[in-house]
């Protein structure tokens, strides 16, 4: 008797916070040492606008990698936040496994995404299979560091910085030939899902597949000279066989004249420069004009939960951390852009104005396309397949041979590729 | 030929025909070991074995069979074959500099007076450090621009090197760590099969003349030492299969799969790519070479080099 009067309290108290007004919603997003203050910030606004919902954070991912690998493994047990915060090329995964709920109901029902500052170019990275699965959080672009102090002492102008390879190869020769331990140039070409590959062969055009993703496309002229142009990277630039680490800190360091990695660095990089030295940030060079595009980095959010009631409040959660007043602290916060039209019109105005370093990404954005993911079941194999190639040119090992280097590329990623089914 | 013309002994009658319920509390005394063993050693082995026969992908909601799919892909993949080689090439290092490391710092601090306690624990010390703090710790030495081991180099005159972004050096390096971390461990085995020598056995040594150090070592220490040797083969062997955590703190596999080993690209495919039927593939192969390792030992131990 006693014990099931005790089971029923214990019952009432568990069922207590279900019957609240409050719905809790569970996110989690990836490289807490950037984005802790970022999600705090935008979490204390939303409880002012909707107290009915009340949000938690669960302990950031290390990197997309593992992002991606612990909602996997989640899904199978059921154990999914509610949000998701992901790299951008991996929305494909949850997409075909049927992980990602599709927002296009939201959307559509939604009168004021538009003033919000939505837009569709925003929907189109998220969107697979003609469906909006996901929006755009933090975006990232490929541009140059420029030293400008090396620049001067190198006899360079640093009013008028390189546009076009050539003139980056030149340059960067003539800062190495400034000093026995300068480097001219670094190019983070290992930076996750082959970012720094996709972006040199969109920037002239080019695409990694054909349209219906059964043939290799990166094979074509503009991966020829991609492929070359890194090649001179190393042979003439005597680019330097570093991690992105090292780069990051040559770079820091005062060692290294142009460094090309993403946006998202910028942050970390001021910091570590720390005044000693004139930074500048410039355009990703040789963007064709008209059909150049750039791939856009970063994470998204995603919604999880299948719960019809969780979905509408997750949906609310999801709105404004995509909205403008968020989007605005998140450029604020970290070195990221926010794809939001409303946050970069009107709340950064006067940031931009400010860090003109920050505003290089943000004139790139009409650029911006999909972050690259292939398809099929070996999709992230072949991203490791890509890396090794490229690998190959930077340790010096085939550095001569960049059109054999892509050819076996190709051949590699052909094979890996799903047969075409219908 | 000739034994089989000799008759067998009888064995004992009770033991051929036991009462049945002695055979079945035996059964029954050995149930719960046997359902353990089952639950959590040939279940999960089953499964792995199960999954490598199928499509499964993590997170899928859906898979096939599909029979030796996954190992005939293996056998044409090139990436696997150089993580098998990469595999017994590091194994090839390690095991034979960690052993001899170990025997040669046993017999010093064996023949030596003093700080014994001081030396065995200083040498222990890489054993009983968690590998992983320590990799990070190699990392920073290891540092192409700022790291201890190029400043050295350098101010010794000498180039430095990109010890881990070199596809020449990177395996080699990590062979060079886990040697240091591995030799700690063989040196005690040693050191415990050392005092377990008898000693009237190098006392009739010297009376038959053999009192040199180098006599003494190949006709006493060395054959003596048989069976711990062999041990300890085997478990550097095994040990060094095992490689996985320094490969996946300090070079991810690369540069261009120049460290890629059996245990790392199991993980890259499970948890990387997601391929988990290929994944419990290599694993099936991991096992299959472990206890091919364990049945050698267990023959060898058999036959060989028992002294006792």
């Amino acid at each position: 008797m006693l014990k099931h009067t005790l089971l029923s309290a214990a019952m009432a108290l568990a069922a207590v916070p279900a019957l609240s007004a409050e719905t809790e919603i569970v996110i989690q997003y990836p490289y807490g040492e950037l984005f802790n203050d970022t999600h705090a910030q935008i979490a204390a606004a939303f409880s002012k606008v909707h107290p009915e919902i009340k949000v938690t954070f669960r302990a950031p991912y290390e990197s997309y990698e593992e992002g991606t690998q612990k909602v996997l493994r989640e899904a199978i047990t059921g154990q999914m936040p509610d949000i998701t915060f992901q790299g951008l090329n991996r929305i494909r995964i949850f997409v075909d496994r049927g992980i990602a709920q599709p927002l296009d109901s939201f959307i559509d029902a939604d009168p004021t995404m538009e003033a919000d500052g939505f837009h569709a170019a925003m929907y189109d990275i998220g969107t697979m299979n003609g469906q909006v699965y996901a929006l755009p959080f933090a975006i990232s672009l490929p541009i140059m560091y420029v030293n400008l102090d090396l620049v001067k002492q190198a006899g360079g102008n640093p009013d008028d910085l390189p546009e076009t390879w050539d003139e980056v190869i030149a340059l960067a020769k003539q800062i190495r030939a400034a000093g026995s331990d300068l480097n001219g140039l670094t190019y983070a070409w290992d930076i996750t899902g082959n970012w720094l590959w996709q972006a040199p062969v969109f920037a002239r055009g080019g695409t990694m597949l054909t349209p219906d993703e059964t043939q290799v496309a990166f094979d074509g002229p503009e991966g020829v000279e991609a492929m070359r142009t890194l090649a001179r990277l190393v042979s003439e630039a005597g680019m330097p066989n570093l991690n992105q680490a090292d780069m990051r800190a040559a770079f820091a360091a005062g060692k290294t004249g142009l460094h090309f990695t993403s946006t998202s660095d910028l942050a970390k990089i001021t910091g570590m420069i720390g005044g000693k030295f004139a930074l500048k940030t410039v355009k990703f060079p040789g963007v064709v004009e008209g059909a150049g595009r750039l791939p856009a980095g970063g994470n998204l959010g995603i919604i999880l939960t299948e719960d019809e009631e969780k979905r509408k409040a997750a949906w609310t959660v999801l709105k404004f951390w995509h909205g403008p007043e968020a989007a605005a602290i998140m450029a604020r916060t970290t070195g990221y852009i926010p794809p939001n039209k409303k946050a970069n019109d009107e709340y950064l105005k006067d940031f931009y104005v400010e860090n003109p370093n920050n505003y290089t990404a943000v004139s790139q954005l009409a650029l911006l396309t999909k972050w690259y993911a292939f398809p099929g079941e070996n999709g992230l194999k072949i991203t490791d397949v890509i890396k090794d190639h490229m690998n190959s040119i930077v340790t010096g090992a085939r550095t001569g041979e960049p059109d054999a280097v892509l050819a076996d590329m190709a051949a590699d990623v052909q094979a890996l590729l799903p047969a075409k089914t219908n | 030929m000739s034994e089989a013309a000799i008759p067998l002994r009888r064995a004992p009658a009770a033991a051929r025909r036991r009462p049945r319920h002695v055979a079945l509390a035996g059964l029954a005394l050995s149930a719960p070991a046997i359902a353990l063993m089952a639950l959590f050693l040939i279940g999960p082995v089953g499964a792995v074995i199960g999954m490598s026969l199928t499509d499964y992908q993590l997170g899928a909601r859906s898979w096939s069979f599909i029979g030796l799919d996954n190992y005939s892909a293996l056998a044409g993949d090139a990436v696997f074959w150089k993580s098998l080689g990469n595999t017994l090439l590091y194994a090839a290092i390690v095991v034979p500099a960690s052993f001899a490391l170990g025997l040669g710092v046993a017999l010093l601090i064996e023949a030596g007076r003093s700080f014994r306690a001081f030396y065995r624990a200083v040498f222990f010390v890489p054993v009983m450090a968690t590998l992983i703090a320590m990799a990070i710790s190699w990392e920073f030495m290891l540092h192409a621009q700022f790291g201890l081991i190029n400043l050295t180099l350098i101010s010794l005159g000498f180039a430095p090197q990109a010890w881990l972004a070199n596809p020449d050096l990177a395996l080699p390096t990590l062979a060079v760590i886990g040697i240091w971390q591995a030799f700690g461990f063989n040196m005690v085995l040693f050191l415990a099969g050392l005092v377990s020598i008898p000693r009237p056995l190098y006392d009739a040594a010297a009376m038959d003349g053999a009192d040199g150090a180098f006599e003494r070592f190949r006709l006493v220490t060395w054959p003596m030492l048989g069976p711990v040797s062999m041990f300890v083969l085997v478990i550097s062997a095994i040990r060094s299969f095992q490689v996985f955590d320094t490969v996946h703190v300090l070079t991810k596999g690369g540069p261009s799969k120049a460290t890629e080993v059996l245990l790392y690209s199991m993980y890259a495919e499970g948890f990387e790519f997601f391929r988990s039927g290929v994944a419990a593939a290599i694993a099936t192969v991991f096992l299959v070479i472990v206890l091919a390792l364990t049945l050698l030992k267990a023959r060898a131990a058999d036959r060989r080099v028992h002294y006792s």
